[in-house]
């Protein structure tokens, strides 16, 4: 194997986006912004994670690498739930203003009371250890197991039990 | 399950990629953002880069630190740093983002530059570096076979500018503390090497263990284990004071005050080699490996570990996604 390629540094500045990053970009896209939506519950905030999360990976990793989409998910995954950390500390009420942004009910106090679920939701996905909170918003995303192992970097035929055991974490924190 | 489903719901959302694919060209554009040149060397590459890429970018403050015991006697070379003894230096992210480099203080000349390559066996590997290579009795499941790179001495002289600072400084909308008279044309001579790094891959079926992509981990992508030796760096002066250069590097636009405070800490700068801890990431600690003391840096995932330990002139590193009890057996298994 390239020991000495790893031993090598090389990024340098170039111009525009290259067609290989715009293809990938295309491709998982989308589902690098349902992840996130999945963990944010708002459509604006998920498309600013997508966003930081493409722009990092471009930074640091060519487009073609076949790392791309499985490292793109596990960054989505974990970057939206930094930004619902960080929203969980701002406070209940901004939590709640920030999901009614979200919703399409016509009805004002079913908005409410909706948004209110849902933000009571992300606050106990909040509480979860990172890695069990990323394995939710990933399969509930409609990853597969193979997937979600690829991008957390665990074992295919562990994510059934985590999975299991992350779940249940979760029912007890939203049933705190 | 289901009640997870409904849980998490959100109502659907439409997505434009097209308008979102705009924003992010237009955000390149404005940030002048760089995409990485060159191939993709495989999810395990990709960790390792940024690990040496942190490195890298530590290089500087290291540089910085072993700066600092220079004896006033002008035109005499002397050797200003040869670590004996590795020490924590925590940095976060906004420590070095605004840092510059060290081209932004004069001209790095090689003469002998960093090529690493491949080598068949331990044997080359031996011959080569001129010293003999450690191997583990002790694998952990699911390391493969062993691959070895050897990275030749490398030799460097570097000249500082005032002038090129200030160029520098002024293409950033920058100002610097000037640079006093003696430091600019002053001579530093870097050697580092020559080193060794063994590189196991993951030996387990489809190859993606623990080392996956988690993003935020400075571990993810990483072989299943790596195990590196190799001479540490010495930094030779043609002359400059300890006080000038601790007040003007360490007050540079970018090197925040905790990490200028950290470093004037150390007590024997000559020779005490820094061994930076990016603590957004990760988190170390002290431990005794073959009976002298190293340092243990774990990531904050759990998924990755590493142990650095500098024993009769050699510097020797483990890391690799294994827990600290695996990463420490396979590091004192080396003979």
């Amino acid at each position: 194997m390239e020991v000495a390629e790893r031993l090598r540094l090389g990024s340098a500045p170039g111009p525009g986006v290259p067609p290989a990053f715009e293809d990938l970009f295309r491709r998982e896209y989308p589902r690098v912004v349902a992840i996130a939506h999945r963990v944010v519950a708002d459509a604006d905030e998920a498309e600013d994670v997508a966003q930081d999360v493409f722009v990092s990976f471009y930074r640091k990793h060519p487009a073609e690498a076949h790392y791309a989409a499985p490292w793109l998910y596990a960054a989505a995954a974990h970057s939206a739930l930094n930004a619902l950390r960080s929203r969980a500390r701002r406070g209940k009420r901004d939590a709640v203003e920030a999901l009614r942004r979200d919703d399409l009910a016509p009805d004002p106090a079913q908005a409410a009371e909706t948004a209110e679920t849902r933000s009571e939701v992300r606050a106990a996905l909040a509480r979860l250890p990172d890695r069990s909170a990323a394995l939710l918003a990933l399969r509930y995303s409609g990853l597969s197991y193979e997937e979600i192992a690829a991008a957390l970097g665990l074992r295919r035929s562990s994510i059934g039990t985590l999975l299991s055991r992350a779940e249940e974490a979760f029912r007890k924190e939203v049933t705190k | 399950m289901t009640d997870i489903k409904d849980m998490l719901s959100v109502p659907e959302a439409k997505v434009d990629t097209e308008r979102a694919l705009s924003r992010l060209r237009a955000r390149v554009e404005a940030e002048r953002i760089a995409p990485v040149r060159g191939r993709a060397s495989g999810p395990r590459g990709f960790g390792v880069n940024i690990w040496l890429k942190g490195l890298a970018a530590a290089a500087t403050v290291a540089l910085v630190a072993t700066l600092l015991t220079v004896s006033g006697v002008a035109e005499t070379i002397l050797t200003i740093f040869e670590p004996k003894q590795l020490v924590a230096v925590p940095i976060t992210a906004s420590d070095l983002s605004g840092a510059s480099s060290l081209g932004a203080y004069g001209t790095l000349t090689w003469t002998e530059q960093p090529k690493p390559y491949d080598v068949p066996d331990i044997g080359t590997a031996a011959r080569d570096s001129g010293m003999m290579v450690l191997v583990p009795s002790n694998l952990p499941a699911g390391a493969g076979m062993a691959h070895y790179g050897v990275m030749p001495k490398t030799t460097a002289t570097f000249t500082f500018s005032a002038d090129k600072t200030r160029q520098a400084a002024a293409s950033q909308k920058r100002t610097p503390p000037p640079m006093p008279a003696n430091i600019d044309g002053s001579k530093l001579f870097i050697t580092g090497g020559p080193a060794v790094v063994t590189i196991y891959q993951d030996g387990t079926a489809g190859g993606t263990g623990a080392s996956g992509a988690t993003g935020a981990s400075p571990f993810s992508g990483m072989p299943k284990l790596i195990v590196a030796q190799g001479r540490p760096p010495v930094v030779q002066s043609d002359g400059v004071t300890v006080e000038q250069l601790q007040s003007y590097l360490l007050a540079q636009p970018g090197i925040s005050p905790q990490l200028a405070a950290q470093i004037r800490a150390i007590k024997d700068p000559s020779s005490t080699l820094p061994v930076p801890i990016p603590v957004d990431m990760a988190t170390s600690k002290k431990v005794t490996v073959h009976g002298v003391e190293g340092i243990f840096v774990g990531d904050s995932t759990g998924l990755g570990s590493a142990v650095i330990w500098q024993q009769d002139g050699i510097v020797y590193g483990v890391a690799g996604t294994l827990t600290e009890q695996q990463v420490l057996a396979v590091a004192n298994s080396l003979h």
